[in-house]
């Protein structure tokens, strides 16, 4: 069995750090690792990353985070993921890692995703330039995280991302901006390999529990939705992933 | 259009207040509801700190003086779990 603690949308600025900290400290006893599903920081600042570092460094279990929209606010990703990583806090981009833990090897492949909306009532690579590049980043973003995840030896494949894979897990949110909280293309991504859970954020206002239509699991871990410091997942044995 | 002061606020004040609490680099929320009642605009969702909290209040108040606005606001709970999710 591996333990997985998970949470998103921490939001940290100078004003929240040391609001986690009582709850992290407990981490090493509860699970084998925490994973956090961007929106790490408010505007995305060199600053706010050195905060996030502080909260979230030495925790004594490895750390591992894709970004998320508001750390792309203000145009500063490569200092953002070199004081992660300067923290020991493993970012994904289109890529994996794995983690050799008493319960197996966890594979975590990981990307930030974008919008576009779900089957059927999506947008279409088609007209304007502007449309056809948001498209094709909903896109890209999707190939990169399905490329990663089949890409991983390991016993049990995690995904980890910002935006929505399933409309499931937005229920709460006004239907209209459905589109600008995930796609269909990440759900399929997490269904080309064989994945055990999905993790996500950026639905402040949606549910936890969903699935793909493959029929993975996926949790919605945006602190506004879990109410707490993380949630914990005990993922049984699976058979061996490559 | 209604006139700040003498009714409920319109449509377009509600949904610049809406972009407002986003784009401000000051506030930066995306996960605030603003609501249109009777009497004026209540603000609901959760941030992270009781300073944000009042930082909405106040930038809101300020950018609309004339919008009869409340807040109802929580501060997410960071304490730690006391239940897990077995996934077999």
């Amino acid at each position: 069995m591996i333990r997985i603690a998970a949470v998103g949308d921490v939001h940290l600025d100078e004003d929240v750090v040391g609001r986690f900290r009582p709850a992290l400290e407990e981490l090493p006893d509860c699970a084998d690792v925490l994973l956090l599903a961007g929106d790490l920081t408010r505007h995305g600042t060199e600053a706010e990353a050195r905060c996030v570092a502080r909260e979230f460094g030495d925790l004594g279990v490895p750390v591992i985070t894709v970004l998320g929209n508001h750390d792309h606010q203000c145009d500063q990703v490569p200092q953002v993921v070199k004081v992660l990583e300067d923290a020991g806090i493993t970012v994904l981009e289109g890529t994996g890692t794995v983690l050799e833990s008493p319960g197996g090897r966890l594979g975590v492949a990981g990307v930030k995703g974008f919008g576009g909306g779900f089957a059927g009532r999506c947008a279409s690579d088609f007209g304007e330039p502007e449309m056809k590049a948001f498209v094709r980043t909903t896109n890209e973003s999707a190939d990169a995280l399905g490329r990663a995840l089949r890409g991983l030896d390991c016993d049990v494949l995690v995904a980890l991302t910002h935006y929505s894979p399933v409309p499931d897990t937005l229920a709460g949110e006004p239907l209209e901006i459905y589109p600008f909280l995930g796609c269909y293309q990440l759900g399929q991504a997490i269904d080309s390999a064989p994945t055990a859970l999905a993790l996500h954020g950026h639905a402040h206002h949606g549910t936890e529990r969903g699935t793909t239509p493959g029929g993975v699991r996926v949790r919605n871990v945006a602190h506004p939705v879990i109410k707490q410091a993380y949630s914990v997942f005990h993922l049984g044995d699976r058979d061996h992933v490559d | 259009m209604t006139e700040h002061g003498t009714g409920p606020p319109d449509e377009y004040v509600e949904a610049e207040i809406h972009r407002m609490l986003a784009e401000d680099p000051a506030v930066a929320e995306q996960g605030i509801t603003v609501v249109r009642r009777e009497r004026g605009l209540v603000l609901y969702g959760e941030v992270e700190s009781p300073h944000r909290r009042e930082e909405i209040l106040r930038r809101v108040s300020e950018r609309f003086p004339d919008v009869p606005v409340t807040s109802d606001i929580g501060v997410i709970r960071t304490q730690a779990p006391t239940q897990v999710e077995e996934l077999p």
